[in-house]
């Protein structure tokens, strides 16, 4: 009897079943390295409000108006006939440019890309303009800036009309 | 004076100055690898930096806390180059007469007890260093700006001192080349190196003669191109990450005429006169094309008919083309077939792709500086600009 | 018969005896003992090369290097006491250790030992370059080094973002902004909008290579808790393994390079 059950598992079965052990584990371990991948993204986090009501059309002049840059992130520029939302986030490494009202332009801090005051970039190492965000009018008629949208210059999207508001 | 030294310090110059000044120490290193010269340099080193921390604007630079490492590490560089260069000299000295080098004289072979020989100098090393520590630490506060402010950027805004080098790149790159593919090849290469340099010589005492390449590529890489981009992000960049000579006040209000132009831009307008294309591809043509006849000089450096016009060059006898060093590297080139001979075709691409793509970098920084050009490939809709 | 010494009446209590099972090292078989036989000094060979002990050679700045390391973990632990990685605290945290903690220069150390660890870590590549010692047999041990030089690197950038001013946040923007830029798995490199299935975005600013570093979209109180953990718990351990492996490989691949 012990000599049969001995030899019910002979050196080729062997292999099979190690080689089954070996996929088993390395897929284990793949699994658990992926768990601990997803495990560093958690489902919610707790940023601040991605939009936000930016009071009225005639509280603004013409020009650049820096009043929501602390709290938002955003230049409420108005010219041409237009009012746009520009993220204040430079294209190149994320610093904030500060506005030089004295040159007429928004200059990085960090690399010194420069953009004008539309966001176009002319100088620096920006590889493009700044972004603009989702603008729009509440039913009360107060402007409403909704940042998760995003409008670039580079691929035609600020001919869009949720990208401005005319005024 | 100090004018003119803001004036030779900015990178379009001193990069130059830099890579002359490197060329004459490792060709001179023989000179330069003496105690005299040591000396000499030394005392002329401290006497200029004593006159340059005359100055208030320097002198505010340099005692910035977090800028005393680079001071320290300026210092310890200088001197361990010097003394690197000392002892290959003396090597090399030896090795030409046919004499073995001094660490392999028989009185350095023998072998030591660990106790009492290595088991104090480590003593000593850890007193020496908790003294250092504790002093640095007592003189020089740690900084400590305002509480963070996610809103406002500070003027200029720096990376710490190390990555320096990194963020001076990405003057000349985008942050997908300066910030991931370029650091990521630094460590590929580095990794990379023992299995390049199949050369046996050189293995456990300081040679310069048997591993010429090996050590002035290295060294290349490591002075000039990490620790002087480095020296110029820290001492060199002020306000909006624009020049300022040493001697020069951060003035937060100095303007700067600058106008960067892409390659399909002079191409397209100043070149065909007419605007550019719409379709990316065609308009990006001439850099795609330029970038990839780049990419294609290590191929072309293995053809027969090319090696032979090297291998002419670099056995010309014109002074001029051996004292500028042309003839010589000509016939670096000429000896590539018989490289891939010794080593394989796999070791010669991997390390002259290596090569190329670290030449990028003083490439671009050069044709920013002579034509201003922005980028060779400007592909924004695609976020890949080269 | 002399007058037996202090010290060699000490040396024969119980108490000595049990701890130091050796005599004292002046003769061969006790200096071999010594480094054989204490778990500290037996990181060392009990002879080595004249070239391993001699300052022209090594220049000693692995030494320093791993002294230094184990200076900043001495510190780093003692700053651990008083600091709270959250944006409400961290940076008060950090006066109050100036301020309101005796021998007020730890942090200074911690700090000042971060710059010099990186300073010589490269003279250490700078000198194991300049003597060819990567070569046959050492390359394995030269990638180990390289990684480790990384390492360093790393730390002293997580570490730098923990004071929570100015400095740190602003230094962390701009080098995690570099991640956001990786081709194709961040959503700001090239590439990356080619992962695009119709309207749904596979990498953007929310599941991108950045998003996990900063466990966030901007550098914020997650990002400063996860490079806490990644500076204090996660890196020095990798690090103490990978330089357990680089010495042990030192010792394997026949101690300090010197000539073959």
């Amino acid at each position: 009897m012990s000599e049969v059950t001995r030899n019910k598992l002979n050196r080729r079965e062997f292999f099979s079943y190690l080689s089954v052990g070996w996929i088993a584990f390395t897929a284990a371990c793949a699994g658990l390295a992926g768990m601990a991948f997803r495990f560093s993204y958690p489902n919610v986090n707790f940023e601040p409000e991605m939009d936000f009501i930016a009071g009225r059309i005639e509280d603004y002049e013409e020009g650049v108006d820096e009043r929501w840059k602390n709290g938002f992130g955003v230049w409420m520029v108005k010219e041409e006939g237009k009012l746009v939302a520009l993220s204040n986030i430079c294209t190149h490494l994320g610093c904030v440019p500060n506005w030089m009202p004295a040159e007429l332009k928004f200059k990085c801090p960090c690399h010194g890309s420069g953009y004008y005051t539309s966001g176009i970039n002319f100088e620096g190492p920006a590889p493009r303009p700044l972004e603009r965000y989702k603008i729009g009018l509440t039913p009360e008629g107060t402007i409403k800036v909704d940042k998760t949208k995003l409008y670039r210059y580079e691929k035609g999207q600020w001919d869009n009309p949720n990208s401005f508001l005319s005024v | 004076m100090k004018e003119l030294i803001n004036y030779l310090a900015d990178p379009i110059r001193s990069f130059p100055i830099t890579c002359v000044l490197y060329f004459l120490m490792m060709k001179y290193y023989k000179v330069v690898g003496t105690k005299k010269f040591a000396w000499i340099a030394g005392t002329l080193f401290f006497i200029t930096a004593g006159m340059f921390a005359m100055d208030p604007n320097f002198w505010l630079i340099i005692t910035w806390p977090d800028n005393i490492p680079i001071s320290i590490l300026i210092l310890s560089v200088g001197f361990l180059t010097w003394f690197t260069l000392y002892k290959c000299a003396e090597n090399d000295k030896r090795i030409e007469a046919g004499e073995c080098p001094i660490e392999a004289l028989p009185e350095n072979r023998e072998k030591v007890w660990a106790w009492p020989n290595l088991v104090y100098t480590e003593l000593f090393a850890i007193i020496a260093g908790t003294a250092f520590l504790i002093a640095w630490g007592i003189l020089f506060d740690a900084p400590l700006e305002e509480p963070a402010n996610p809103t406002w950027a500070p003027n200029p805004a720096k990376a710490p001192w190390y990555f320096l080098g990194l963020q001076e790149m990405l003057v000349y790159f985008d942050p997908w080349m300066a910030g991931v593919v370029l650091p990521g090849l630094i460590l590929v290469g580095l990794i990379a190196i023992p299995y390049i340099d199949t050369n046996p010589k050189g293995n456990g005492y300081y040679t310069f003669t048997e591993r010429k390449m090996a050590v002035s590529m290295f060294m290349f890489g490591w002075l000039v191109l990490w620790l002087y981009l480095i020296i110029v992000g820290t001492f060199l960049r002020g306000p909006n990450w624009t020049f300022y000579g040493p001697f020069e006040f951060w003035d937060f209000h100095k303007v700067v005429a600058e106008y960067n132009v892409n390659l399909s831009e002079f191409f397209w307008v100043f070149g065909l006169k007419q605007a550019l294309p719409g379709n990316l591809i065609i308009r990006e043509l001439p850099g795609i094309i330029l970038t990839i006849l780049y990419m294609g000089i290590p191929v072309a450096l293995t053809f027969n008919s090319l090696n032979a016009i090297f291998q002419s060059i670099g056995e010309s006898k014109n002074k001029f083309l051996n004292i500028t060093m042309i003839a010589p590297a000509f016939k670096c080139l000429a000896g590539i077939p018989a490289f891939i001979e010794k080593t394989g075709y796999i070791r010669y691409y991997i390390y002259v792709y290596l090569a190329v793509i670290m030449a990028m970098l003083p490439v671009k920084m050069v044709l920013r500086w002579l034509f201003s050009l922005k980028y060779i490939i400007a592909l924004p809709e695609w976020e890949l600009n080269l | 018969m002399a007058e037996k010494g202090l010290a060699e009446k000490v040396r024969e209590t119980q108490v000595w005896k049990s701890i130091f099972r050796h005599g004292p090292p002046n003769n061969a078989r006790n200096r071999a003992a010594v480094v054989a036989g204490n778990v500290f000094l037996h990181l060392h060979p009990i002879k080595l090369k004249k070239s391993g002990v001699q300052l022209g050679y090594t220049w000693c700045m692995g030494g320093l290097t791993f002294f230094i390391f184990l200076a900043l973990t001495v510190t780093g632990v003692l700053l651990m006491f008083y600091y709270r990685p959250t944006a409400e605290y961290a940076f008060n945290d950090i006066i109050a250790l100036k301020e309101h903690v005796p021998l007020g220069i730890m942090r200074e150390i911690h700090r000042w030992g971060a710059h010099a660890m990186v300073i010589t870590v490269w003279l250490h590549m700078f000198r194991v370059f300049m003597t060819g010692s990567y070569k046959p047999p050492r390359e394995f041990n030269w990638g180990v080094g390289v990684i480790l030089l990384v390492l360093t690197l790393l730390l002293s950038f997580t570490g730098y973002l923990l004071p929570w001013d100015q400095l740190a946040i602003w230094a962390i923007t701009v080098g995690s902004n570099m991640a956001k830029a990786t081709p194709v798995m961040g959503h700001g490199g090239p590439g990356a909008m080619l992962m695009q299935i119709g309207d749904f975005v596979m990498v953007s600013d929310k599941n991108d290579v950045r998003f996990q570093l900063l466990a966030g979209r901007f550098v914020g109180e997650p990002a400063l808790l996860r490079f806490y953990i990644l500076h204090c718990v996660f890196i020095p351990l990798v690090v103490g393994v990978l330089i357990a492996i680089h010495f042990w490989r030192v010792r394997k691949d026949g101690g300090i390079s010197a000539p073959l």
